[in-house]
C-alpha cells in the first residue's frame, strides 16, 4: 500500500479528481460493507426490522436492498 | 441481439461462463468476459491482445482481476484513492476476511454452492453486452464481434478497464490496435 499512498501524495491533494475518485471508492467500500454486514446479520438470524435500527434506515428500505439475496 | 454476435463473440460469452468456475464468482462479470477473451486465438480481439503484449501476460491480468475481486471490485486506482484519505483497503479486506471468511468483500461473498447459474449474467455483464451493441452500432458494424466486446470492457471505468490500464492498455491502445488490423486486410 506505500506505493499506493506515494502516488496519491503525487496526485497532490488540491486535485478535485483525487477528492472525487476518493470519494466515490469510499462509497463503494461502504456498499460492500454494508452488504458483508447485512448477510452476516441474516445468516444469524436477526430480522430485517432489527436490521433496519442498527443502519437507522428504514425496514422496508434494506429489505428492498438486500432483500433479494 | 444474440443472433448479430459473430462465431468469436459467442466463443467468449460461452468462455466466461465456463470461467465462472475458475474465479469462483458463480456470475459471469467483467474479469470473467476479459479472461474468456484472453483465452481466444485468431479472432480480431485476440490479434489485437496479442499485439499490444497482454496475451503473454495473462497470469498477471488473471492474478489482478483475482485481487480485485477480493477487494470487492475496487481497482488499484480505488486503493491509491482511499489510501489518499489515510484508508488501508487492504487493512480492512484482511479484517473482513478474518471476520466473515476469505472473499467475503467481493460482490457476491464467498464462494458456495447458493444460487449458482441462478444468475448466469450479472447486470455488470449485461451492460458490457449492451454497451458492445452500441459501440458496433456507431461504427456502422452490422455484426458483433469480440473486438467490439474487447472495446466495450476498456470504454468505461470498470474492473477490467482498470487491470488492462495496469498494464499499460487503454481504450484508445485497443481502438488504434483494432482499425491498423482493419487496414492491413483491408490492403
Amino acid at each position: 500500500m506505500t506505493e499506493a499512498t506515494d502516488l496519491a501524495e503525487q496526485a497532490g491533494d488540491r486535485d478535485p479528481r483525487v477528492g472525487l475518485r476518493a470519494v466515490a471508492a469510499l462509497r463503494r467500500l461502504l456498499e460492500q460493507l454494508e452488504a458483508v454486514q447485512v448477510r452476516s446479520a441474516r445468516a444469524q438470524g436477526w430480522s430485517w426490522q432489527e436490521i433496519a435500527a442498527e443502519l437507522g434506515v428504514s425496514r422496508q428500505a434494506v429489505h428492498k436492498k438486500h432483500g433479494r439475496r | 441481439m444474440f443472433e448479430k454476435f459473430t462465431a468469436d463473440a459467442r466463443a467468449v460469452v460461452r468462455g466466461a461462463v465456463e470461467q465462472t468456475d475458475r474465479t469462483g464468482s458463480g456470475t459471469v462479470g467483467e474479469p470473467e468476459l476479459l479472461l474468456a477473451l484472453l483465452d481466444r486465438a485468431d479472432s480480431p480481439a485476440a490479434e489485437a491482445l496479442g499485439a499490444l503484449g497482454v496475451h503473454e501476460r495473462r497470469e498477471s491480468v488473471a492474478d489482478a482481476l483475482a485481487a480485485a475481486r477480493r477487494r470487492g471490485g475496487m481497482s488499484t486506482a480505488d486503493a491509491a484513492a482511499l489510501a489518499g484519505l489515510g484508508i488501508d483497503l487492504d487493512e480492512i479486506v484482511a479484517r473482513v476476511e478474518q471476520a466473515h471468511g476469505v472473499g467475503a468483500l467481493s460482490a457476491d461473498g464467498p464462494a458456495g454452492p447458493r444460487k449458482r447459474a441462478r444468475r448466469p449474467f450479472s447486470a455488470e455483464a449485461k451492460s458490457v453486452l449492451e454497451r458492445a451493441l452500441r459501440i458496433a452500432v456507431g461504427r456502422g458494424d452490422r455484426y458483433i464481434g469480440d473486438e467490439h466486446l474487447l472495446m466495450a470492457l476498456t470504454a468505461r471505468p470498470g474492473p477490467a478497464a482498470a487491470v488492462l490500464a495496469d498494464h499499460g492498455v487503454t481504450y484508445g491502445d485497443v481502438v488504434r490496435e483494432l482499425g491498423e488490423a482493419r487496414g492491413r486486410r483491408a490492403s
